[in-house]
Order: structure tokens, then sequence, then C-alpha cells
């Protein structure tokens, strides 16, 4: 019995391997060509490995001052987001947790919708809002953007956690003396630290990745962000392949260290958000 | 002016082109998603540790669209890593090639493919989360039962998973739904309107032909369609006010 549920072990994990090998193929292509010359990556029959071995398209890449800007932009940009979403957020969905006034279900429910709206629907208003506001083409129109965007998801996601914080832990805190709000400070917000983890990466991830708006918002290329830097890659008169995927991995980087270091708690906590 | 963007746009033919590539992409990522996502769920659903697959088998999900649409490009690319595989495996003829995005039958198929894997870790991980909640006990009192696995997974497994399984593949159905971004960045909606979906209408409408009432007229249409779906899936998840 023991040897024959071992034989079913085995062919599972070895099917598990197969699938993940195909399913991760394009990422190994991306690597793959990332560390060529271009002589090299489209050639009929394919070539798997490199056969120079370099780093030049990643030095290309790297020495190119408006690829770095974009860099910039996007760190500078997403953490901005991240950080006003966790204070701004967390403030809302404490409210929408602990109180009870009327209206409150509207609001929860909205903000469930929006997270179904067609975005490219909300492309055409908020860019005549930003152009009359007269910030277009600046990184503070994307942040404000951005910052839209990302709330409501985020308050959702930190409400279901508040909820399962007993409201007795405040109530104790405040018998011992604590004003309302110091209790907040003190006993709910570090016991929320996994969600505000969770939410951070969330947002960061928003930001990091977004395009659509950032094509509308941004004109000027020393305002521009790593995925419409991308982008523009692809409209040069011959396409520098190795590059663009060494940008490419340059840009995937942030957000697969930060999930391979915290993927646990994060991905079920981001994933989970979208059904409870 | 009134309704006269919502009249022009009833005898707009790329109109029609575009919502009914919008359906046939829709429906071909959530059948996809479906079928793969439940397969790697039971795979991942087991006793040994799968802790390591679990880590890699998201990654498509978390890199950015653009990054997606870039490394597809260069894969469909006609003398691409596809292309060569095909005739390394004597599917395709050396003497042709196919223009995977470059030609108008096959450029929707191609950008469906690529939406399907970049998804399929979404679903597959919301149906192993699925799983995992079914209680041990409901198989062992099949088992007593003398349910085989086969009849187990109909009988205890589906029928437990039904409203996760719903849930998720209406969220998967409206991204799918309203997706820009790989689209638009890997055809443009081209060629000739080939893989033309409404949101990339939309946005072409508005920010290339500068007509952004006309835009917005297909944008609350495409609102309307989703609305009702939307509501169900809002009623669908259990909130807790």
């Amino acid at each position: 019995m023991p040897v024959k549920k071992n034989h079913k072990k085995l062919i599972g994990l070895a099917v598990l391997t197969i699938i993940s090998a195909l399913l991760l193929f394009p990422i190994f292509w991306m690597l793959s060509v990332s560390f060529r010359p271009n002589g090299e990556v489209l050639l009929i029959p394919p070539q798997w490995l490199p056969k120079t071995f370099t780093i030049d398209a990643y030095k290309r890449v790297l020495t190119n001052p408006n690829h770095l800007r974009s860099f910039l932009n996007s760190y500078l940009i997403s953490l901005a987001v991240t950080l006003f979403t966790l204070l701004l957020g967390s403030f809302a969905a404490y409210a929408l947790t602990r109180y009870d006034f009327s209206g409150k279900k509207l609001i929860i429910n909205f903000l469930v919708i929006t997270q179904t709206f067609p975005l490219v629907l909300l492309s055409i208003p908020y860019f005549e809002v930003i152009v009359k506001l007269g910030l277009y083409d600046t990184k503070l129109a994307l942040i404000l953007v951005y910052l839209s965007l990302s709330f409501p998801f985020s308050i959702l996601m930190l409400r279901s956690y508040f909820a399962e914080i007993p409201h007795e832990l405040e109530q104790a805190a405040m018998i011992d003396g604590c004003s309302s709000f110091q209790a907040i400070l003190y006993v709910t917000m570090p016991l929320s630290v996994p969600a505000l983890i969770a939410t951070g990466l969330y947002t960061f991830l928003l930001s990091w990745n977004e395009f659509l708006f950032a094509t509308v918002v941004i004109e000027s290329i020393q305002n521009r962000v790593v995925t419409i830097s991308i982008y523009s890659l692809l409209s040069e008169f011959v396409t520098d392949w190795a590059a663009m995927m060494a940008f490419s991995v340059l840009a995937c980087l942030p957000v697969i260290i930060v999930f391979t270091l915290l993927q646990k708690q994060v991905v079920q906590e981001i994933m989970g958000g979208a059904i409870k | 002016m009134g309704l006269d963007n919502y009249f022009k746009l009833f005898k707009d033919a790329i109109f029609y082109k575009a919502f009914f590539n919008t359906v046939k992409f829709t429906a071909m990522t959530v059948i996809f998603h479906f079928v793969m996502g439940m397969g790697l769920a039971l795979l991942l659903n087991q006793k040994t540790n799968t802790n390591f697959f679990r880590g890699i088998i998201i990654i498509p999900w978390l890199l950015p669209s653009i990054v997606v649409a870039m490394l597809w490009i260069l894969i469909y690319n006609p003398f691409g890593v596809l292309n060569g595989l095909l005739k390394s495996l004597g599917l395709l003829s050396n003497f042709k090639t196919i223009a995977w995005l470059g030609s108008p039958s096959t450029s929707l198929l191609s950008v469906t493919v690529t939406n399907i894997w970049k998804g399929y870790p979404f679903v597959t991980i919301m149906f192993l989360s699925g799983l995992q909640a079914i209680p041990g006990e409901l198989y062992e009192a099949g088992k007593i039962d003398g349910a085989s696995p086969v009849k187990a997974f109909f009988y205890i497994t589906l029928p437990n998973l039904r409203g996760v399984v719903l849930t998720t593949l209406v969220l998967d159905g409206i991204w799918s739904f309203r997706l820009f971004d790989l689209i638009f960045s890997m055809t443009g909606g081209g060629p000739i309107n080939s893989s033309e979906v409404m949101a990339t209408h939309i946005y072409n409408t508005a920010f290339r032909l500068f007509k952004p009432g006309y835009a917005s007229a297909e944008g609350v249409i495409m609102f309307l369609i989703l609305l009702p779906i939307s509501l169900y899936y809002a009623r669908q998840i259990r909130l807790d006010y």
C-alpha cells in the first residue's frame, strides 16, 4: 500500500514539473534572450541558450539616462501611491468597519462595483479633468489617478481584516486610559501589519504595472514610467529585442523579489480579497 | 446632439466587430481558464508539499501586462521561437511562416492565448483555496460508501466548489471583457480591426480620432453590458456590513 501511494505522489510531481516547465517557458525565453547579442535572437531553428553569453543588453538599458529616469519615476510614483493609500485607506477602512452610519452599505457595494468598471471609459473624463486642473504631463497627475484606482480594493482588503480584530481589545485599551485614536494606533494597527503589507504590495504592483492611464496622462520623455518606456522601444525602427527583454527583466525584478519573499500570506490575502 | 452618438454607433460596423471580438475573447479566456485552473488546482492540492510549484506558477500573473505583451510579440514574430518550434517539430513547412499577430485570421486568437497565459494563476489559486476549504471528512464518508475518485470529484468536489468557481469566473469574465493594455500594446486592435475589442476601439476613438463623445457612448454601452454581471458579482461575494 505505501509503495503504491509513493508511486502516485511521484507521478503527480512529475506531471506538475512538466506542466510548470511548459507554462514558464516564456519566462525562460525572456531571460535567455536578454543575455544574448541581437544576432542570435530571431533564428530558425531557435537557439535555446545564448551561444555567446553577454550582459551588453543590460548595459544598454542601464546606461540610457531616459530609461534610468523612467525607473526612478516608477519607484517614486509607486511608493507615493502606496504610502498615501495605506494612510488614507486605513482611515476609511476603519470607519467602514467600526462605525455605523446611513449609506454605509451603499458605499461598500459601490467600492465592490468599481472593481468591475471598464477603466477605458474612465480614462476619457480623467484626461479632461487632469488637463483642466493644469496637471497634464506631471507625475502628480499619475499619483492622483493611481490613488483613485487603488483606494477601493485596498479599503475592502483592510476592512475585511479590521473586522476580524475584536473591538473589545480597543475598548480594553480605552479603559486603561487610551484615547480612541491611541487605541487604534497602539492596538489595532500593530495587529494589522500583515494586512497593511499585503495592501501595500497590491498598491505598489498596481501602480508599477499600470499602462493605460500612463499613456493618457503623460507625454514628455522625462516623465515617462517604466511601462511606457518599454512600450516606446517597440516603435523604434529596428527593435533591439535583447535590450527589450533585459528591460522587461529589470521591470519584473522588484515585483518578483518582494512576492517570493512574502509569498504565502500576501498572495492569499490579495486574491482572497477579491472573493471575501 | 442628444442621442446622435448612439444612433451613429448602432450603424458602425467596427463597433459590432469590436463587440463580437470582445465576446469571443472573453468566452475563450474563461473556458480555458476554467479547464486549466481546475486541472492545476487538483494537481496542486496533493498531500505532498507543493509550495514550490504554487510559488512559481503564479509568476505570469505578477508580470506587468506590457512585459507580457512584448515577450509574446517576440514569441509570435514570424522568425520567432513559436514558428521555429513548429518547424523543428515538422508541424510547419520550412518554406512557410505564420505572422501570428500580423495576419487578420490569427491575431485575435494569438492575443487570447496570451491573455489565457497571463491570467491562469489567479483562477488556479482561487480554485485551490476553494478545494482546501472542503472538509476532508466528506471524502472519507464517500470512500466508506464506496465512491470512486471520479465519482468523488463529481459528487463532492464540484458541488462544494460551485460558489468559488462561479464568482471567480464571473470576475475573470469581467476583467477579460474590459481588458485594454495587453491587446492595445500587442496589436493596437489591428490588422484591419481583426483584433479590435471594445476597450481598444473606445481608446482609439477617443485619443487617436479625438472623438471623446462618440467613444464615451460606446463606453456607456460597455458599462451597461457589464453592470448586471457586476451586480451579480457584488451579491455573490459574502460581505458582512
